[in-house]
This record gives structure tokens, C-alpha cells and sequence, in this order.
């Protein structure tokens, strides 16, 4: 064997080695980037299709349904008491509409709904604290969900089972608005920010 | 071959920095981790709109107003009623305790049909409409037998609309035999009806009090009103300051002996000697309230009746028999305590005498609490600010007057297979604890054929209870309403399970030992959880079901519409506040307060001339106790030792109440009995280890704990343990001290005032 | 951001030099009053989602945030006492809010908050090593060595105030810190900054029938806990360790007293 044929197995060697390494990479990063996310997260529908445009223009803003208790505690997602306070009977031809007087205002089965700003058990957040006193927009955890006309996806971690818009709809965990992401880290940064007290008792309970 | 296995290498290296670069390995870890925060089984309580409902405690007849904390429709705290005359928010852990008898174990979830042999807890479900056929098919049958005397119910107290429609339904059916659980107030009501005339228990201003005695009487361990006994012992710390003083008269260091300013350390039983001994240095120093003595009072002086017959007084009995010295070798109190403690009683403003063993659930000697109460009478400390009053109640509507038929006319006209108000007890009304001995002895007057049981636990919470079980086991059928498996319920034969506290309405009276008139309203703050029916509906159904005029007396559709009948203006009231209270009650006057013939405070009780054994049994005296068991078999002395974290009634601990029981009290499943260390060394015990502990009734394996606060010779049992029923959190746990205590008898009474036995320890 | 905004978070930025906290809940206990019933205990428990086991006589592995403990003055019949103490957690302030269970915590699940006084523990956070536990002079800290259990329907009794616990994590009383958040959301939903002494209590001071435990904010002198903390018959546990307790205790017997610190027979109290 040649020096020559040396080198060109060498260098044909090294080509061939530098693509399996290209391979593994691109592989491996359409795993981690690609896959990954696929099988983590799983996809329900909402049990109704729900527009919040069709509601904020008939009922004005976000308190109208999302309101806070007398003893300061947010109310949430509408229980179907609220609900049935307009649709007892129904208001138009939607056939969600008629779905959800049907099989919930009916029966009197509270709807389902999934939620997608969901935080585990062990989390303690206080809307008052942030809306009535901080003066934070809703807009600036739950984004552009007020305009929105039809229910998203709901998208939920296998593992964890938390909804897929706490860690954000991005893999990477980049953000580029407040409402991307509603992980602890991104309370923590604002609380930062903002010269709030960050200890654990803050937000745990 | 090496190309491929660089190449596999190389792909592997690759796919490492690929894998770096992607959010997979950060965002598994991080996902891992949260994985590992939620377990599912980790329960995760579903929040909601909070709601706050005012009810009344009914779990004891202390009569708190209770708040209960809801989340959407489950109830998940109980709280103190702000404000309320009874507790003014403060709650004791069985009130907390609702909410396990309401979600918790032992349920039963519907009508029970026995299906198995009695007490071994096989059950048929059946259908509510069939339940209430079954009984009324029985009780049909014993009205058409001529039997229907033989019928009888228990009730956990006789107070309320409850136990009045148990009375009712059995007096338009036809039979005398209404039991009511055996409590001091039984004895209490007999000794006030002696001394003032009055049929009723006893009120205590304890808040304005100043200077109180209490004969064995655990204010801070559940006696009375708790939470309110608690709330005073509180404002007497406070105004310590000013004089205000708690004495307490016991064998044992109790919570309250603790507490109390002087602890006077006396052989259990002889409480009254020591009140007697207390009156005679009151009497002999001339420092009792002379006007009231000698305006308002019968039998202090010696007497002569109409009939010119003269009986020795309540002064010169007392002076003959109750010197110090003589009270002090009854008692073990030293002579020189005795005078100080008297001397202080007389001179202080707000003077009280409290009687009542424990927590005061059982009855006491008639004459020992008339020779207590003569204490009040000497200071005159009588319906004044601080002093001891009538129970008062609170009016309500009466109700449409009864229908008997001939049948329900001649059945109540028989004989209570107790005895009671016949010539053998006349003063009594109800004796329970006499049934064993009639019905197993076989000569009561006739066997009782049904029993129906409500708010009491009799096969757990009576003395020499292997007799009450082996007594209620031949009455052919009983008929439990409880809403949990206690150990009677266990024993039915048919179980209309009621609501539980917080599912269900009911009127609550003035709580014992209050001085003030207060109604409460318990009511439904959750719907009911299961299949149950609010014992007075049953109760209401039944009576519809059977023949003849029974049904007549029965108006009502329901309970509730009865109970708003009943407490007529006072409704509306009590449903927004809770309770109702009469601000401006103020007791009778002297002039007024005693409802004897003589119009007097009685010191003797002419009552009881006519029936007397001699002139001396009127007065109030101390007479011996006679424990059953020889002294050598049985050389020591076993009291039961009652606690607020031990529930010994019919309502039973739920497992946070036993979780704060001391390991001194219970380890594993074994009792710890009390004993001091030279006891121990008397007897060969040690400390921490088992010991047979055997009395008269019954032998149980105890543990001992050596506690330097009981007096030598002396054993204290806790009450409230070895439960053969409800849940695990429950059965099987420590030793009933019932088991172990047997009857004594009250002559004047007959009511069962055993507040000890004899024992004996030997290390095992 | 508005301005008084600014005047609530000076009490943060104080307290990372000092104690110069906005509150310092804290508590006195009464023990001339408190009866020893157990209530403070099962009213911690039903508030807290405290579970139990069948057995609960092993007091090592028994959770009891809040525990009514009994003391002998040593002395034979008849010249016996006793009396109980109620303890839950101290809240230690140590020095600068280095309580001892704050500065053992390799997994920082425990802090000291310098708003409030309050030693925190995020359960989740936890993982379980029990340097807290050792470090705690008090006991106050339990591990769960099982997972909770909620027989039959009692699950639903559970407070969503409180989250209930895993096996493997330790947990303490928190002076019901989720009443004090929300005495503050009431507070801030009327637009109030500052909660007054009765929007926060815990629930065993709320309990109590004798009325023996008052709770408040110890730096504010128009809190009952303020002037009763200063009583000459006023002391802490095992107070000559330094751990700087917020809770008080109040007895006018001495022998209490000295017993609250552990003095020998001979030893001088202070």
C-alpha cells in the first residue's frame, strides 16, 4: 500500500467519519428539536369552542367573567352558574352553543374546560395582588387570549401533565413577550425587576 | 470494520453535541424533576367560591355556635361562632370534629337490615319505605298483642324537639318506657327539686364568679358548657389579680387541679364530707348570710312540722358530725385547710360551689349534691351575679296536644320496667342503669320487646357494660337511628341512619350549666352525602304508619316544618344569627325563686319526710361509699381520668383527636393507666411496662405510667378508648374503662353514681 | 408602577441588612391560661391538610405542626404541676434571619422572609435530607415517611389553601401563612396596602377556647403581642441557644419559666 493510497483512504476515511458525525448531529437535533416536542406533548380540544370575542364584545372587558370575589379571591375560569346566566335559554344558531346548553346547562355538568395557564398545586398566585394593586395588564401572562375567536388546542406535557403555555409554545424556552412563558423563573425575573420580594412563601403554598 | 466502528463513534459524538444543542436533555430534566412533584395520588383539593355558614354544635350539650368554612359545596373547617353568648368563637376539637362524622369512616350510608347474627356485622340494604314497614309491622303487632308497653326508646338526653318526639310518639303508641342516657343532671334536677323545688339542672354564673369550689368537678377538662367553662377559667387567670380564685377538689393532678389556685389533694369520694366539713366552719363562725338563712330558708334551725313533730336541722347535724377534724380522717384533708378554705369562701364575694365528677356525664349522690349546693345556700350566693341558678329555658311554641286512643291510654299507665316514679324511685324519671339488673335478674315487671335508640351508645358507655350488653341482647329488637357503626348500631336489628351534625337541622337548648337563656340553630350546611333520612322524619313516618290514633298526634309533614312551628317568632332569628338569646334575663327573685310548698330554700327536704328512713336522710349528709370487692384482694383505688382530647360519650374521637393523645395515655394499642412511683414500688410495678389490672368486673392488660400527681393508692384509667366498633382509626385501641366499673346504686335515686371500683395491679 | 408601590418593598431591601422588616408576626402564648385541651392542634391539622395514620403513638413520626407538650415541675404528690406548652414553629430570626433550619437547607426549600418574619418550606422543593430536622432545636420540623392517606370520603375535606404533601418531604407550621395572603388579597382588592390585626390570624389563635394564644405583628405597638411579649413574666424557649424565637410564652410561675430554658437545679435564671 502506497503513501498515497494512504492518504486518500485517510482523507476519504475522514470525509466519511466527518458525515457520520453530520448525521448524528442532524439527527440528533431533529430529535431533540423536532421529535422530542412531539411526543411530549399531547393534544385535546376544548369541550366547547369558545370565542372570547363574541363575549368580551357583549359583556365589555375581562371582569365581566373573570371577576374578583369580595374576600379578593379571583373567580377564574366562569363556573357554569355564570355561563347559564346567559344562556339559560340559547342566544343565537351556533351549534357550539346549542352543544353547551345540551350537554352542560342542561344536566347542569359543569363544562370541563382545560386551563391553560394552569399552575400546579404548590404555586399561591394572587391576581389581586398583580391586577389590583400592581396595575399588570391581563394581557401581560395570558396574551392575546382576549382576542382571540376560537379555542386554541390544548396542549399538555406527558410527564409533568402541565399545560404546554407555561413552559411556552417555543421548545427553546426563548421568549420574546411576558406571556410566552409562565414558568417560576419568569415570576422570579419580574418580581427582580420590579423590587418585589421573591421569598419562597411569596408564591408557594 | 474499523471505519465502522469510528463511525459509530464519530455518529455518536454527533448526536451528543446534537442532543447539547436541543432542548431535549434540559427540558427532560427539568420535566423530570416537576414529575416527580406531582404524584397522582397526591391529592390536589379543587378550589372555588368560599362560603361561610353559621350552625350550632350539636356533638355535645355544651351548645357552641360553630362556623363552617365551605369551598363550593364541600365544608372543609369548623370554626367558633364569633359573638355567640356560648363560645364567642373559640371551639374545642370535637367541634372540629364534624367534619369527619361527615365524610369519614363508619358511615352508614343507608337503611340496614340485620342479616347476620347480632353484632357480628352482616347487613342487608334495604329501601327506606321498607325499613319504615319493617318497624311499623312490629310495632303494630306489639299494639294489637296488648304488649305496646314493652316498647321502649333511648335517647341521648331529654331535651329538644328530637327526644320530645321520641316522648311523644311513645306516649301516643302506648308505653311509659322513655329512657333518657344517664347524666348528672338526672341527679342534679332531683337534688334542686328537694332543695328549691324545681324539676331542672343547674346554671352557674361562672363568669362573674370569684371565688369557686368545685368538688371533682374538671372545669378545664370538658365539664359543663366546655368552651365556656374554658372562656371563664380564662377570666379568672385574668382577674387573679383582683382575688378571683379556682379551688379544686380532687384525687388526681387534672388539667384543672393544675390550674386551679389551691389543689386540695382528697380520697376519691368523700367530696361531700368536705363540703360538709366547709359548712360546719361557716356555720360555727357565724359567717354564713344571715338574712337570707333566716328569710328564705326551711330547715337550717331544727323544724317542727305541722304535725308537732320536730326535726333536727341542717345546723345542728352538721355541727354534731362534720367537724373538721372528723371530716379531715374522712377525707385526708388536713383540719387547718378545711377552716382557711371555709373562711375564704364566706368572706369572698361570688362564692360558688360546683359539682360534678369529670367531665360531669355521670350521676352523682343526690345528697352529695345537696350537701355541696348547701355551700351556695350558706354564702346565699343563690340567682345573684356569680352565683348557681336554674338551668333557664327557652319558651317555644307548644305543640298540638296529644292523641291517645285506649290502647296508648292503658299502655302508658303501666309500670316503667325501671321502676322509676313508682313507689321503689319516686323522684326519679328515668334509670337505665337499673335495666340490667331487672332484666337479666328477671324481676323487672315485664320484658321489653323493642328498643329504639338515638344519640346514646349504651352497649359502650355504661358502666359494667358487659352486664348492659348481655341485658339490651334480650330485648328481641332494637332499632339504632345513628349515623355512624357504633356499638349499639352494630347490635340493631334495623338501622334508619340519621343525617350527620352538619347535614341536618335541630334546635339546640340552653347548654347545661348556663346561666343565660340561649337557643341555637343547627342546621344543614352540606346536603346529605348519602342515603340518610333526619331522625325525626323517621320518627314522623313511623307515626303515620301505625294503627289506631297514633298518627293524629303527628301533624307535622316534615321535621323542619315542626321545628319552625316550635320555635315560632324565634325562627327567623335564629336562621340569620344562628342563636337567639334573652338579653334582659335576670333569675327570680329570693321571694320568688323557690318553688316548694314552703316557698323556702329547703335545707331539709320535706319531700322526702314521708318516705324518709329517718328524719336524717332529709338532710343533706355524706354517706360511704360501698365498693364492692375485698380490700386485700383489691387493694387500690381505680378512678377514671377524663380528658378533652378523648370523646367517652356517645359521640366517639375522630382520628385527629386521637392523634393528639399523649403516648403516656396510649402506645400502639395499649392503655396507660396513672399510678404514682409509690404505688409502683408498693405493688412491684415499673414504668413503661404491662400490668394485669383487675377489678371486681373485669381484668385488663394495661400499661403503667408513673405520674407523680396521683395520689398513692389511687389508679386513674382514661376514658374514652376501646371502641370494638367504628373505624381503624378507632377499634380496638386501649381498654374501655367501663368494662371495668361497675354499678353502685343511689338509694335516694337509684341512679347508678359509681364513680370508682377497687383494683388491683400486678406487673405481667 | 405606583409610588406607595415603592414603600411596601422597603421592607425587602431592609431586611437583606437587618430585621428591618414591614411585619414580624409572632406570637404569645398564655400558659397561665392554655388548658392543654388539644384544640390548637386538630384546628393546625383541619386547616393545614395535616393527615393521620391509624397508629399515631409514635410522636417521632406523628406530624403535628402545632404540638401541646407536658411539663412536670419533678416534684412528688402533692406537690406535683404541671403545665403544657403549645409549640409551633419558633420562626427563628437567629441573627439577620439565619434561623437554624434556613442555614442548614442544602436545597434552599426553606427561607427566611424578611417582609413577614415567616420561615417558609416549599414542600416541592424539598428533597427530603432532614439537615432541618436535626438542626431544630425545637422538633417543630416532621418528615413524611409515608404518603398521606385519606380514607373513605374525607379527601374532601381538604383545604386548597394548604397543598397537601409527598412521602419524603418535610413540613412545618407556617403561622398559616395562605391567611395572611389572603387577608392581603381582601386588602388589596379594596385597594388597601396594610392588613389590621384581626385580617390575620392563624387558626390555632382563632381556635383556642381558653384564649390563651395571641398572635400579631410584634414590631407594631397597637398589636396586643407587642406589649404582652414585654411582660416581666414573658419568655422564650431555649431562648440562651440565640435562635431569636418569635414565639412567647407567658407564665407566672417560675418554675415554667426556668423550664422553658433548661436551667439547672442550681442555675440562675437570667
Amino acid at each position: 500500500m502506497s503513501a498515497q493510497d494512504e492518504r486518500t483512504k485517510t482523507a476519504g476515511s475522514s470525509a466519511v467519519l466527518l458525515i457520520c458525525f453530520l448525521v448524528g448531529l442532524g439527527a440528533s437535533l431533529l430529535v431533540g428539536w423536532v421529535i422530542f416536542p412531539a411526543l411530549l406533548y399531547s393534544e385535546k380540544e376544548q369541550p366547547i369552542d369558545f370565542s372570547h370575542v363574541v363575549h368580551v364584545d357583549a359583556v365589555g372587558d375581562c371582569e365581566g367573567c373573570h371577576y374578583f370575589r369580595d374576600d379578593g379571591s379571583f373567580s377564574g375560569i366562569p363556573d357554569l352558574s355564570n355561563c347559564a346566566e346567559c344562556h339559560e335559554e340559547a342566544q343565537g344558531e351556533d351549534p357550539e352553543e346549542l352543544k353547551m346548553i345540551q350537554e352542560y346547562i342542561e344536566p347542569g355538568k359543569e363544562i370541563p374546560w382545560m386551563v391553560y395557564s394552569r399552575q400546579p398545586d404548590c404555586v399561591f398566585f394572587s391576581h389581586a395582588a398583580h391586577v389590583k394593586m400592581g396595575e399588570i395588564e391581563c394581557k401581560a401572562c395570558h396574551g392575546m387570549i382576549g382576542e382571540s375567536e376560537h379555542t386554541d388546542t390544548y396542549e399538555y406535557n406527558i410527564l409533568t401533565g402541565y399545560s404546554r403555555n407555561i413552559w411556552g409554545k417555543n421548545i427553546s424556552g426563548l421568549t420574546s413577550n411576558t406571556w410566552e412563558s409562565m414558568k417560576m423563573g419568569d415570576c422570579g425575573n419580574c418580581h427582580d425587576e420590579h423590587g418585589e420580594n421573591n421569598a419562597c412563601f411569596v408564591c408557594h403554598k | 470494520m474499523s471505519l465502522g466502528r469510528r463511525g459509530f463513534l464519530q455518529f455518536c459524538l454527533g448526536a451528543g453535541a446534537g442532543i447539547t444543542f436541543s432542548p431535549l436533555p434540559w427540558k427532560l430534566m427539568d420535566d423530570s424533576a416537576i414529575w416527580t412533584q406531582n404524584w397522582p395520588w397526591t391529592p390536589v383539593p379543587p378550589g372555588g367560591e368560599v362560603s361561610i355558614e353559621k350552625t350550632a354544635c350539636t356533638l355535645c350539650p355544651g351548645g357552641c355556635g360553630i362556623t363552617v368554612r365551605k369551598v363550593k359545596d364541600r365544608a372543609i373547617k369548623i370554626e367558633g361562632m364569633k359573638g355567640h353568648p356560648i363560645n364567642d368563637g373559640g371551639v374545642c376539637l370535637l367541634g372540629m370534629s364534624a367534619l369527619y362524622k361527615l365524610y369519614g369512616g363508619a358511615r352508614i350510608k343507608g337503611p340496614l337490615k340485620r342479616a347476620g347474627k347480632r353484632g357480628e356485622g352482616k347487613w342487608e340494604q334495604i329501601p327506606w319505605n321498607a325499613a319504615i314497614a319493617e318497624i311499623s309491622k312490629e310495632l303494630n303487632q306489639k299494639r294489637q298483642d296488648g304488649l305496646s308497653h314493652t316498647v321502649a326508646s333511648m335517647t341521648g338526653t331529654d331535651r329538644g324537639t328530637v327526644s320530645q318526639l321520641f316522648k311523644r310518639l311513645l306516649a301516643a303508641y302506648g308505653s311509659p318506657n322513655v329512657f333518657t342516657a344517664p347524666s348528672l343532671q338526672d341527679s342534679e334536677r332531683l337534688a334542686l327539686k328537694l332543695m328549691q323545688g324545681d324539676y331542672a339542672s343547674a346554671g352557674y354564673d361562672l363568669e362573674n364568679a370569684r371565688y369557686v369550689v368545685s368538688f371533682g368537678a374538671s372545669i378545664i377538662d370538658g365539664w359543663g358548657s366546655p368552651v365556656r367553662a374554658f372562656r371563664a377559667h380564662t377570666r379568672w387567670a385574668e382577674k387573679a389579680a383582683e382575688g378571683a380564685k379556682l379551688v379544686q377538689v380532687e384525687a388526681c393532678l387534672s388539667n384543672t387541679a393544675a390550674k386551679a389556685d389551691t389543689w386540695l389533694t382528697i380520697k376519691p369520694g368523700t367530696e361531700a364530707a368536705l363540703a360538709l366539713g366547709l359548712a360546719h366552719v361557716i356555720i360555727k363562725e357565724k359567717s354564713y348570710n344571715k338574712a337570707f338563712i333566716r328569710d328564705y330558708c326551711l330547715g337550717f334551725e331544727d323544724w317542727q312540722d305541722s304535725g308537732g313533730t320536730v326535726h333536727k336541722g341542717f345546723k345542728q347535724s352538721v355541727l354534731k358530725e362534720y367537724s373538721p377534724d372528723a371530716v379531715s380522717r374522712i377525707t385526708g384533708v388536713p383540719a387547718d385547710r378545711i377552716s382557711v378554705i371555709a373562711r375564704e369562701f364566706a368572706q369572698a364575694k361570688g362564692a360558688l360551689a360546683v359539682w360534678g365528677r369529670g367531665k360531669g356525664t355521670r350521676p352523682m349522690a343526690v345528697h352529695d349534691i345537696m350537701a355541696i349546693h348547701a355551700l351556695n345556700a350558706l354564702v346565699a350566693n343563690i340567682n345573684k351575679p356569680g352565683g348557681v341558678t336554674v338551668l333557664p329555658d327557652v319558651t317555644t311554641v307548644p305543640w298540638p296536644s296529644l292523641v291517645q286512643d285506649d290502647i296508648a291510654k292503658s299502655g302508658t299507665k303501666q309500670p316503667r320496667v325501671d321502676r322509676a316514679g313508682t313507689d321503689a324511685f319516686p323522684l326519679s324519671e328515668s334509670l337505665f342503669d337499673q335495666l340490667p339488673k331487672l332484666i337479666k335478674g328477671g324481676t323487672g315487671e315485664y320484658p321489653l320487646s323493642v328498643l329504639l335508640v338515638h344519640g346514646a351508645n349504651p352497649y359502650y358507655t355504661e358502666h359494667d357494660r358487659t352486664a348492659v350488653a348481655e341485658a339490651l341482647d334480650r330485648i328481641p329488637f332494637i332499632v339504632s337511628f345513628s349515623s355512624r357503626m357504633d356499638e349499639t348500631a352494630n347490635h340493631a336489628d334495623l338501622i334508619l341512619p340519621n343525617h350527620t351534625s352538619l347535614e341536618r337541622y335541630e334546635d339546640v337548648p340552653t347548654p347545661i350549666s348556663s346561666s343565660l337563656p340561649v337557643m341555637s340553630l343547627s342546621r344543614p350546611v352540606v346536603s346529605p352525602q348519602c342515603d340518610t333520612r333526619h331522625v325525626g322524619d323517621s320518627l314522623i313516618a313511623i307515626a303515620k304508619s301505625l294503627d289506631g290514633s297514633v298518627a293524629e298526634s303527628f301533624p307535622w309533614d316534615d321535621y323542619e316544618s315542626l321545628l319552625k312551628a316550635t320555635l315560632g317568632d324565634k325562627w327567623s332569628v335564629l336562621e340569620k344569627e344562628g342563636y337567639w338569646k334573652d338579653e334582659g334575663y335576670t333569675p327570680a327573685d329570693w321571694s320568688q325563686a323557690f318553688r316548694n310548698a314552703s316557698g323556702k330554700f329547703e335545707f331539709l327536704a320535706t319531700t322526702l319526710l314521708a318516705g324518709a328512713k329517718s328524719a336524717k336522710d332529709c338532710l343533706p349528709q355524706y354517706s360511704r361509699a360501698k365498693l364492692k370487692g375485698e380490700e386485700f384482694m383489691y387493694p387500690l383505688i381505680l378512678i377514671p381520668c377524663e380528658s378533652m382530647r378523648l370523646a367517652d360519650g356517645p359521640v366517639a374521637n375522630s382520628p385527629l383527636m386521637t392523634k393528639t393523645v399523649a403516648d403516656t395515655v396510649l402506645k400502639n394499642d395499649d392503655l396507660c393507666v396513672e399510678v404514682n412511683p409509690k404505688t409502683a414500688i408498693a405493688h412491684g410495678l415499673t414504668d413503661e411496662r404491662m400490668a394485669l389490672l383487675s377489678t371486681p368486673k373485669g381484668k385488663a392488660k394495661v400499661k403503667i405510667h408513673l405520674f407523680d400527681g396521683i395520689q398513692p393508692g389511687v389508679v386513674a384509667i382514661p376514658t374514652g378508648l376501646g371502641h370494638t366498633a367504628y373505624d381503624d382509626y378507632l377499634k380496638g385501641k386501649g381498654v374501655n374503662s367501663n368494662d371495668l366499673i361497675g354499678m353502685i346504686e343511689d338509694e335516694a335515686s337509684g341512679l347508678d353514681i359509681a364513680w370508682g371500683s377497687r383494683a388491683s395491679l400486678k406487673s405481667i | 408602577m405606583k409610588e406607595e408601590h415603592k414603600e411596601g418593598v422597603q421592607g425587602h431591601e431592609g431586611g437583606a441588612h437587618g430585621h428591618g422588616e414591614k411585619y414580624k408576626f409572632g406570637m404569645v402564648i398564655d400558659l397561665d391560661k392554655c388548658t392543654g385541651c388539644g384544640s390548637c392542634m386538630v384546628a393546625c391539622m383541619t386547616e393545614n391538610n395535616v393527615p393521620y395514620k391509624k397508629n399515631e403513638t409514635n410522636k417521632l413520626d406523628s406530624i403535628t405542626w402545632m404540638r401541646v407538650f407536658k411539663a412536670t415541675n419533678g416534684k412528688p404528690y402533692p406537690d406535683t404541676d404541671i403545665c403544657y406548652f403549645p409549640r409551633p414553629c419558633m420562626h427563628c430570626e437567629g441573627e439577620h434571619g439565619h434561623a437554624p433550619c434556613v442555614s442548614v437547607c442544602p436545597a434552599t426549600a426553606t427561607d427566611y422572609n424578611y417582609e413577614t418574619g415567616i420561615v417558609s418550606q416549599i414542600y416541592t422543593r424539598c428533597f427530603g435530607c432532614r439537615y432541618c430536622m436535626a438542626a431544630c432545636p425545637y422538633h417543630a420540623r416532621y418528615f413524611n415517611w409515608w404518603d398521606p392517606v385519606w380514607p373513605d370520603d374525607t379527601k374532601e375535606s381538604l383545604s386548597p389553601d394548604v397543598s397537601p404533601r409527598m412521602r419524603g418531604v418535610v413540613e412545618k407550621c407556617s403561622f398559616c401563612f395562605h391567611r395572611f395572603q389572603g387577608a392581603r388579597d381582601k386588602a388589596y382588592a379594596e385597594g388597601r396596602r396594610e392588613i389590621t390585626e384581626n385580617e390575620y390570624q392563624t387558626a390555632c389563635t382563632q381556635a383556642c377556647p381558653a384564649g390563651a394564644i395571641v398572635f400579631g405583628d410584634l414590631n407594631n405597638p397597637e398589636h396586643k403581642v407587642h406589649e404582652l411579649k414585654q411582660s416581666p413574666h414573658a419568655f422564650r424557649l431555649l431562648e440562651r441557644l440565640g435562635t431569636n424565637p418569635k414565639v412567647y410564652y407567658h407564665s407566672t410561675r417560675s418554675w415554667v419559666r426556668r423550664a422553658g430554658d433548661n436551667y439547672l437545679t442550681n442555675e440562675r435564671s437570667k
